[in-house]
């Protein structure tokens, strides 16, 4: 080691730029919050195995193969002109990247030479793949192993050569049969070593050994996996048909839902009995049923609620949701997906009790969700627009991005298929919509989606058949009103409503009378109305016979008509809002109580009549769930990102505190917090009066420690004001915070 | 976004507008692979179901074919799910097929292992399978042929009939187009049958189905078998024949309940063939009795229980079914499909309407208010005597005659179904009765009076209902019927739908009581009618107005001068 080379992680961190130092903070965000007090203290931080164990995660299969080859050199410290040659096969690029991404994240360090700080040692179990040494593993091995290595038999020698690979440890197979297995055989040898009940371990020295002169194993390139490759207007295209059917099925899962509400389990979730009932109702699989309610569940338009909180209903975001456009309303059930904590794959699958998990059952929450997701989804949005991966293709890459992390990948293929369904990707190809999302968010995904998705339409056709078309999706409103007044009877692009009796009798019902039928169908039919619709009213208001019944708030009814027709007419009973629905009786949209004190305010005297000869009617509102509010969906995914400002902050902040270090010469006056000893008050004071600068340790109000020259300007009231010279700032500090105090030479502070 | 004319709905319906001028050549793309569902007047709808699917890969078209259709022609964007789930359904197809082989004879062969066992180990399949004879074939017994490609298609694995038909014996048979051609539409449905082998033409009534079955005789050159539903009809078929090709009087046999002819065209009644005696059919033979190149059935939309059985052993010869409508109100269309074969054609009515080949026709529904006596009468009735009492009350009478008075100029029919109504309608118009007890010699007479125009109106049951050819009744008036079934309505409607040699428009009226049972039925066949594109007016029987009156009958009724 030449002389001029730092000798501590520590050292080196402190020959870093402010530049590279903000770099680590950012790759390594867990060790800037809160921000730690100097070097020694971020050394310190960043040998925290949790921290280390993250930093590796995220790390690349190239990546790692040249940590590996530091970690496998026989010294500590490997030149950085020699580590070309340990990876043969990889390009000088490559090697060179993978040094600046491992140095950035002070998981090497060392100009030079480079060293692998002994966290990271601790944390790479297997590095390239080999077991740990024998003596570790304390197996004697044989003294010319080569010879033992060729004496082998083939089948033992097929045992080694597979723990040589990616993997170095084992099962035993089951050996209650007479004859040995290989694995045994090769564990009486001393050529494996056993590491508890059923597992074995290949030593290092062997797998080196069969491995040759590749000790690292074959070079971990980035694989350049097929691109599948489309259109990009017809996956748009594609996407927004996904979408639309989605948005239609979600409204239509949530309307039988309000018609019914499904009960909550007592463990939670939403019962096998509902889920088939849905789908017998809706015609479609019991899947596509927890699919759905999933969805609608993840963007909040679906919630427990009820009086006694034990329903699946629609939430309250869930009107507000339909009275949006079809862009927005997707972006909201795609956005709501991406950030769900739920893995929606896990429905329907057994868990080891053999009990298939329930819909909405709170036992498929992985916190590690939402990131998977996006991980998955941002490979897709790296490829230029209409290009993409096919679900292998994207799982072996995400393998070679995040080695360490594979085994979390077993849902992606599922993240992908639902991806699909949802309209945000085609084939492994993003759409326009999936593409916002991923990049912008929910604001960016309507925008990419708005235009390919139909403008609503205003108007239905009429047909003789009884049926009425919605050519397209529909206004908020009439989609409503035909919901009362017909039976849909497919639903997609189009909407297909049957009318009948039974339906006709259901809007009488809800207070429509005939008359306003024949309205409702005359305005919002652009084709005639044809005149077996209006005979199919007219008799079926007819059978209705002559009771009436509306959703109205309160009537008004005297036997004297003359009365009521001049109740009607005057002018001060108009915010009454009384209309006439027969002789003698009118009827009004607002409360009884109003009704009565407008009447009683016009000189009437009106009496409120009970349920005496009449009943009150009194339309009840659909039932809501209070749901949650937008945006408390997702809690706390990782470490948030440290903005630029926090970084330059954070840095400085280590920078002054190891100045402070540096510059302490003066022995501190150590102070126990909140004890105001008489010496540090009287080092202080003289340091304002002399206009001198001090070293200050200080706990902050989050408790987090700091190292700080200041030059203090005033001290009163126990609060020292002082310019802080290593952030830049004045500021003010409680004295009763201050754990030491010492004086700085001037040349010292600054230097 | 495009500006199609078709939308894809999720459960596989499509929803054609028929305004948009690209309508028609997208009915030309979609009709191979869809079926025609509903046909009112603005937009039409069809359905995909995996026997369309199969149907359209049996005829040669792929799925890449499917897709496009759909996404070139479709206003919104179609789901990629649904057309994966498409291109699938068609994949399944041609797995398994059926085919000759020269040791083993008829074998069920598959590409696809995993499908084959899949097949071998169904529980519906394997009573029909023979002996397995290697890893990717099985022996399949003849006679199984029919019943095997049912139970395959049921399982969802369709085979391929590679088997072929046998040619049966020749017999020269030519259409004599003197005076007469095919029509465009009769042409595409015998090319479309041929070229498929066996299956079913969809035509409306009156748009000359028996010519597409003469024109596949002459196409098939062989000996044929004819199935029709009564010997009036049959006879009908006969004298068609002889008119319409080379086929002589000699060369026709009749096998009915009173003759039994085999000739080398032979029209049989279903009832013959289905009458057992002792338990036996007695009449089977009649399958074996020649060897049939062709086999008609006509009207298979009645196609009696029995003889499906019998079809299915017929797989080796080709079949023709011939229909209005296949709306079968047991519901076994399928069956329809897997035994006689696919729609080879259909077209919707008013297309054919446009063309002037079949009357346009006016549907009137009239409502009659029972008196009081009559609405009492009907609320104190037995459950089951309620249609019956409502059907016939007597306020219809004189509704009736109001409607028949309009068209004093017309041949008229009047349908009903209760034979004291009937007779009593009879007797109150003047107008002679046929009925299932009229003999068939009486039915011939009364008809060929009607025909010259002898007799002016005719009351008839539901013995009229079917393969009667009166091109001259111009005016049916329907006073009661088999409760709501669709079929009987269509085929109603047929019997005025024959064009007139004046291009007249034909008028169908339904006298229905009104706030009954008998109302309700008429409100669900009427659906069926306004499916096909026919609306239907309602008039109150107080409204209906005379000849000449305000919203009387137009001068376009009266026949030209």
């Amino acid at each position: 080691m030449s002389p001029d080379q730092p000798a501590t992680l520590a050292a080196w961190l402190r020959t870093r730029t402010d530049e590279q130092l903000g770099a680590l903070l950012v790759a390594r965000p867990d060790v800037a919050r809160p921000a730690p007090s100097d070097v020694v203290g971020l050394a310190t931080r960043l040998a925290v195995p949790v921290s280390v164990d993250r930093a590796l995660d995220e790390l690349d299969a190239a990546t790692l193969q040249v940590l590996d080859a530091v970690l496998l050199s026989p010294t500590d410290g490997v030149p950085r002109t020699e580590l070309p040659g340990l990876l043969p096969d990889v390009p000088a690029e490559a090697v060179d990247a993978a040094v600046e991404t491992l140095s950035t994240r002070a998981l090497l360090w060392g100009d030079e030479e480079l060293h692998a700080p002994e966290p990271v040692r601790r944390a790479v179990r297997y590095p390239a793949g080999l077991g740990r040494r024998a003596v570790d593993l304390r197996v004697q091995l044989p003294h010319d192993l080569p010879a033992a290595l060729a004496d082998l038999a083939p089948d033992e020698r097929t045992v080694l050569d597979r723990l040589a690979g990616e993997r170095p440890v084992g099962h035993l197979p089951d050996g209650t049969s007479g004859s040995l297995s290989p694995a045994r055989r090769l564990l009486q040898a001393g050529l494996l070593a056993r590491i508890d009940a059923i597992n074995v371990e290949l030593p290092r020295e062997i797998g080196l050994a069969l491995r040759g002169d590749r000790p690292l194993g074959p070079p971990r390139l980035r694989p350049e996996p097929e691109l599948s490759r489309r259109d990009p207007a017809v996956v748009d295209r594609q996407a927004a048909g996904a979408a639309l059917e989605l948005l239609s099925r979600v409204v239509d899962v949530l309307t039988a839902l309000e018609e019914e509400p499904a009960g909550l389990l007592r463990s939670g979730g939403l019962g096998v009995r509902d889920q088939k009932r849905l789908a017998k109702e809706l015609r479609i699989g019991e899947a596509d049923v927890a699919f759905l309610v999933e969805v609608a569940h993840a963007a909040g338009l679906l919630d427990v609620g009820g009086a006694h909180r034990d329903e699946w209903l629609p939430t309250r975001s869930y009107d507000a949701w339909r009275e949006q456009d079809l862009a927005d309303r997707w972006a909201t059930l795609a956005w709501g997906w991406l950030t769900s904590v739920r893995l929606l794959s896990l429905v329907g699958q057994r868990d080891v009790a053999g009990k298939a998990v329930n819909v909405l059952s709170p036992d498929v929450v992985r916190q590690t969700a939402p990131v998977l997701r996006r991980s998955a989804l941002s490979v897709l949005a790296e490829f230029p627009a209409g290009s993409g991966l096919a679900a292998p293709e994207l799982v072996s890459l995400l393998r070679w991005r995040t080695p360490r992390r594979a085994d979390r990948l077993a849902p992606v293929p599922d993240l992908l298929a639902e991806a699909e369904r949802l309209g945000i990707a085609v084939g492994g190809v993003l759409g326009r919509g999936g593409r916002g999302l991923l990049t912008g968010g929910e604001d960016d995904a309507a925008d990419g989606m708005r235009g390919l998705l139909p403008e609503p339409v205003d108007h239905v056709l009429a047909q003789p058949d009884l049926s009425l078309i919605a050519p397209g999706p529909l206004v908020a409103d009439l989609a409503g009103t035909l919901g009362v007044v017909a039976d849909v009877e497919s639903s997609g692009g189009a909407t297909v409503y049957r009318v009948s009796d039974g339906s006709i009798r259901r809007a009488l019902d809800a207070g429509w009378s005939a008359t306003d039928l024949h309205d409702f169908f005359a305005r919002s039919s652009r084709t005639p109305v044809p005149q077996a619709l209006e005979y199919l009213i007219d008799d079926v208001a007819r059978q209705h016979g002559r009771l009436r019944v509306g959703a109205i708030e309160c009537y008004v009814r005297s036997d004297d008509h003359g009365l009521v027709s001049q109740v009607l007419s005057d002018r001060r009973t108009a915010n009454a809002e009384l209309r006439r629905l027969a002789p003698g009786v009118l009827v009004s949209g607002l409360p009884p109580e109003e009704v009565l004190s407008v009447l009683r305010a016009a000189g009437y005297a009106p009496a409120g009549e009970s349920a005496g000869g009449a009943v009150l009617t009194r339309p009840q509102a659909p039932p809501r769930a209070a749901g949650r509010r937008p945006g408390a969906t997702a809690g706390p995914v990782g470490p948030r990102p440290l903005a630029p400002g926090d970084v330059g902050a954070t840095v400085r902040e280590i920078r002054a505190g190891d100045a402070a270090l540096a510059a302490r010469r003066a022995e501190p006056v150590r102070q126990v917090p909140g004890v105001t000893t008489a010496s540090t008050l009287e080092l202080l004071s003289r340091a304002v009066r002399e206009n001198l600068p001090v070293w200050l340790g200080y706990v902050d109000a989050q408790g987090s420690g700091s190292q700080r020259v200041v030059q203090p300007v005033s001290l009163a009231g126990g609060f020292l004001q002082g310019f802080d010279e290593g952030r830049g700032e004045s500021r003010t500090f409680a004295v009763h915070r201050i754990t030491s105090v010492a004086l700085v030479e001037a040349e010292d502070a600054t230097g | 976004m495009s500006d199609g004319p078709l939308i894809v709905q999720s459960d596989k319906t499509l929803l054609l507008e028929v305004d948009h001028p690209q309508s028609k050549e997208c009915r030309a793309a979609i009709a191979p692979f869809a079926e025609l569902e509903r046909s009112p007047e603005h937009v039409h709808t069809y359905r995909v179901t995996p026997l369309a699917l199969w149907n359209a890969r049996a005829a040669g078209h792929d799925a890449e074919q499917v897709v496009d259709a759909l996404v070139r022609y479709s206003r919104y964007p179609v789901p990629h799910a649904l057309l994966v789930d498409i291109a699938d359904t068609m994949d399944r197809y041609g797995r398994l097929t059926l085919a000759n082989d020269p040791v083993h004879g008829l074998t069920l062969t598959s590409t696809d292992r995993a499908v084959l066992e899949e097949v071998v180990r169904s529980k519906r399949v394997a009573p029909m399978l023979g002996a397995r004879l290697d890893a990717d074939s099985v022996a399949v017994h003849p006679s199984e042929r029919g019943r095997l490609k049912q139970a395959l298609l049921k399982i969802g694995w369709p085979a391929e009939d590679l088997a072929g038909y046998v040619d049966g014996q020749a017999h020269p048979i030519e259409l004599a187009q003197d005076d007469w051609h095919l029509r465009d539409y009769q042409q595409e449905a015998v090319d479309g049958f041929w070229a498929g082998g066996s299956g079913v033409v969809v035509l409306p009534c009156g748009a000359g189905k028996t010519l597409v079955g003469a024109a596949a005789m002459a196409e098939a050159k062989a000996t044929t078998l004819i199935l029709v539903t009564n010997t009036v009809s049959g006879r009908q078929w006969k004298r068609e024949l002889i008119a319409r090709t080379s086929l002589t009087e000699e060369e026709i046999g009749e096998y009915s309940g009173e003759r039994k002819e085999i000739r080398p065209v032979t029209i049989a009644t279903y009832q013959v063939i289905t009458t057992r005696r002792k338990g036996e059919y007695r009449h089977l033979d009649l399958f074996d009795a020649q060897d049939w190149g062709l086999i008609v059935y006509d009207e298979v939309h009645l196609l009696p229980a029995p003889i499906f059985r019998l079809t299915a052993d017929l797989q080796s010869r080709r079949r023709l079914g011939l229909t209005a409508t296949l709306v079968r109100e047991d519901g076994r269309e399928d069956d329809v499909f897997s035994l006689i074969g696919p729609k080879r054609y259909d077209a919707p009515w008013r297309d054919i309407e446009a063309q002037g080949y079949i009357a346009p026709a006016e549907c009137v529904e009239v409502r009659v208010s029972l008196d009081d006596e009559e609405r009492m009468t009907y609320a104190v009735a037995e459950p089951e005597e309620r249609y019956r009492i409502a059907a016939t009350a007597q306020s219809k009478l004189p509704v009736i005659r109001r409607v028949l008075d309009r068209h004093p100029d017309e041949q008229k029919l009047v349908i009903g179904a209760y034979l004291d109504q009937l007779d009593e309608l009879g007797a109150a118009l003047d107008a002679p009765v046929i009925q299932g007890s009229t003999t068939n010699k009486e039915r011939e007479r009364l008809f060929q009076a009607f025909r010259i125009g002898e007799i002016k109106t005719l009351v008839v049951s539901k013995v009229a209902n079917f393969s009667i050819d009166l091109p001259e009744a111009a005016v049916a008036v329907q006073v009661s019927g088999t409760f709501g079934s669709r079929q009987e309505e269509a085929q109603r409607l047929g019997r005025v739908l024959r064009p007139k040699a004046d291009g007249r428009q034909a008028h169908f009226y339904t006298v229905v009581s009104r706030d009954t049972l008998d109302s309700e039925y008429a409100a669900h066949r009427q659906r069926f009618l306004a499916e096909q594109g026919y609306a239907y007016t309602i008039v109150d029987a107080a409204d209906l107005a005379g000849p000449g009156e305000v919203n009387g009958p137009d001068w376009v009724d009266e026949p030209a001068d």
